[in-house]
């Protein structure tokens, strides 16, 4: 499984608008397109992974992850915030960047641990986030993605 | 949606994901990339579910405990009208109501609590 087949041009998006880090994460997961009650638990699920250390691993990038009854399979959605907000993230550097992944509890194929794996080698590349800065188009992203995972 | 199957599903979330990071690969993950300890989350995912439990109307609380000594997980999806506990069909006048999470329902055949995927 390819990391671009797990992403939509619908799932990304340049422009993130929210300022602070509970309605960007709200923001990132309206990027998956579920109903509002779902969205509603899922930023819970969310926020308590959150809780339990920051999901930001540092230079501008963050992944928030979960396993969620809410999601019928694996789900991923990235967001770019020009600017960048506070998201406690481990160096303490603003984040830009920011993958969400979203797994159901049970998979048939078991993908969640080897993409989150995949996401955060494909973060840690030296040349990504200043790749994903440069993005003007969503379909750039899922090229980066590709060439990056080749 | 019925606030107490959200609860659930919340108190399952937490338990499944002390057990993921318990069972090794997660954890390793978490600690790797994200300077995660996994017994201190462990713990603080158990904590938490512990104290969500005792919001459960106490009938709900102990069919939920109940179903959690002998199943992992005690809230399944039903998808496409099968209840993915035990993979038996469900009725079509559970499966296919207007807001079918409205209220609490359970697998006739296996008896875990449903939550229907639409």
């Amino acid at each position: 499984m390819q990391l671009t087949e797990l992403f939509t041009v619908d799932s990304v998006k340049l422009q993130l608008e929210s300022e602070t880090k509970d309605d960007l994460l709200k923001e990132l997961i309206s990027l998956l397109g579920l109903d509002n009650k779902s969205e509603a638990i899922l930023f819970k699920t969310v926020k308590r992974r959150e809780n339990l250390g920051s999901t930001g691993i540092g230079k501008g990038i963050a992944i928030p992850h979960c396993r969620s009854l809410v999601a019928n399979r694996l789900r991923l959605a990235y967001g770019r915030k020009p600017g960048g907000i506070d998201f406690n993230a481990i160096d303490g550097a603003p984040v830009y960047n920011f993958f969400l992944i979203v797994a159901p509890p049970l998979e048939v194929s078991n993908q969640y641990l080897p993409v989150l794996g995949k996401i955060a080698q494909f973060a840690k590349d030296p040349d990504v986030p200043d790749l994903l800065l440069a993005l003007e188009d969503p379909n750039e992203f899922l090229n980066l993605l590709e060439e990056k995972s080749r | 949606m019925n606030e107490e199957l959200v609860l659930m599903l919340e108190i399952q979330d937490l338990t499944s994901k002390a057990r993921e990071i318990e069972s090794g690969e997660l954890g390793d993950l978490e600690k790797a990339h994200f300077g995660i300890e996994p017994a201190t989350a462990v713990k603080a995912l158990r904590g938490k579910a512990e104290k969500l439990m005792a919001d459960l109307r106490p009938n709900v609380r102990g069919r939920f405990s109940q179903l959690l000594k002998r199943v992992d997980r005690a809230v399944v999806p039903v998808i496409d009208g099968t209840c993915f506990g035990c993979y038996v069909s469900i009725p079509t006048a559970t499966a296919g109501e207007q807001n079918p999470n409205a209220d609490l329902q359970t697998c006739e055949t296996c008896g875990r609590f449903l939550y229907i995927l639409v």
